[in-house]
């Protein structure tokens, strides 16, 4: 029997130990050593329970290579995901501009009223505004949730039934008039997505959010205290 | 700044913490579905169906609870379920030249960490796990086969061992 005196030559044995492997006087003598040594103890109460999962693996399975996904599969699922957030947000526009589907006159001085809405829900206690821009040609609508941040406001654009590759620049309008860009996007047919964007202007302090969509700029009024009617202006030539 | 979709939701509502998590995730949890629905198709269904699940849920996680792995897992493990009824109605639909496992849902996923573990570690450690433990073959002709002295094979089970527990641990084992 070789003699071993160092700890880490014991330690080594512990892995055919914990298999239950280890025969005749090698068995004798770490055993001897392990009554004796806290660490080696220790380290057998490590290797115990990963000795004992063994038995539920098959080499067979794990010698093969493992399985992959298919290459498509996460575009698959992207599009799934895409497809269902898309129809969330259509059933969300729904229920919150709902009320602005009515017909004829009642429509137009329902939308006067109604064309600023406050919701709750908003962060930091302030309420997230949603805006439809009713002074616009039939067949499209422009729809804007304004959300207040502590950098400013979060517009969400949603435009539909422009001509596609229309770009849209958007803009919020403070007080006296002042414009605040908020970025551009262009609005590609079918597409029922919403664009994201962001403007330095305070919600609070937002009177008017304008969208001018090609050559045409549309006007929403933001806001309890600016009651105003949408405008359509003609771009200036 | 311009982008598409809701940023105000919480971890993995958004699209792109959903890709990264795919990018992280699918190859096992895809391992784990072959695994115990046997069947490639039913696998990718039940990946899929985890992640758009996933995305719904996703403001609900919480990774002081657990991590993301973890709470991916679970999800799968209720698809499989799902899925397992769902052919239990359906018999036949199997295919694709995998075994379907026929254990319990629970054996089925630790047999599937060891196994992936056991990938994982060094192919020195994992060759003498084998051939010592699984083919049982006596040290000595072990050693003899790979010409290294006997004690180089006891120490490369030990080590062998050590490592596979660090990777179980890694894949969210404990005592």
């Amino acid at each position: 029997m070789k003699i071993r005196n160092d700890c880490r030559e014991w330690r080594e044995l512990l892995g055919v130990y914990a298999l239950g492997q280890l025969k005749g006087d090698e068995r004798t003598g770490l055993e001897a050593h392990l009554e004796g040594c806290a660490q080696c103890r220790a380290e057998l109460a490590l290797l115990a329970p990963v000795a004992q999962m063994l038995p539920h693996a098959d080499p067979e399975r794990f010698e093969a290579a493992a399985p992959q996904p298919p290459p498509e599969l996460g575009a698959r699922i992207a599009a799934t995901i895409a497809g269902e957030r898309q129809k969330v947000e259509r059933q969300h526009r729904r229920r919150v501009f709902g009320g602005f589907a009515l017909g004829g006159a009642t429509a137009a001085l329902a939308a006067a009223v109604l064309a600023i809405f406050v919701l709750g829900g908003g962060g930091g206690g302030q309420p997230e505004q949603h805006v439809k821009f009713t002074a616009v040609p039939k067949g499209v609508n422009i729809y804007a949730t304004l959300e207040p941040h502590a950098y400013g406001t979060e517009i969400r654009m949603y435009v539909h039934g422009v001509a596609s590759g229309t770009l849209c620049t958007v803009s919020l309008r403070g007080p006296h008039g002042v414009s605040y860009p908020a970025g551009t996007f262009r609005y590609r047919w079918g597409d029922d997505s919403e664009a994201v964007l962001s403007s330095a202007l305070d919600l609070s302090r937002t009177r008017a959010i304008s969208v001018r969509a090609g050559n045409r700029t549309f006007v929403a009024p933001v806001g309890r205290a600016s009651i105003a009617a949408n405008t359509n202006e003609e771009e200036p030539t | 700044m311009i982008q598409l979709g809701n940023s105000t939701r919480g971890a993995l509502s958004r699209e792109r913490d959903v890709r990264e998590a795919y990018a992280a995730h699918s190859g096992e949890l895809y391992g784990f579905a072959v695994r115990s629905l046997g069947d490639a198709g039913l696998a990718e269904e039940a990946v899929q169906e985890t992640f758009v699940r996933a995305w719904r849920a996703g403001d609900r996680f919480d990774p002081k609870i657990g991590s993301l792995r973890t709470w991916l897992f679970a999800i799968l493990r209720n698809v499989v379920i799902d899925l397992g009824r769902a052919r239990a109605v359906r018999p036949g639909v199997a295919e694709g030249g995998i075994e379907p496992s026929v254990e319990p849902l629970e054996e089925a996923l630790l047999s599937w960490q060891v196994e992936e573990a056991m990938r994982r570690i060094g192919e020195d450690h994992r060759r003498v796990i084998v051939e010592t433990y699984y083919r049982g073959r006596p040290y000595a002709e072990v050693a003899e086969e790979l010409g290294v002295p006997e004690g180089t094979i006891k120490s490369r089970v030990y080590y062998g061992l050590r490592a596979l527990r660090v990777v179980l641990e890694e894949m969210g084992y404990e005592d």
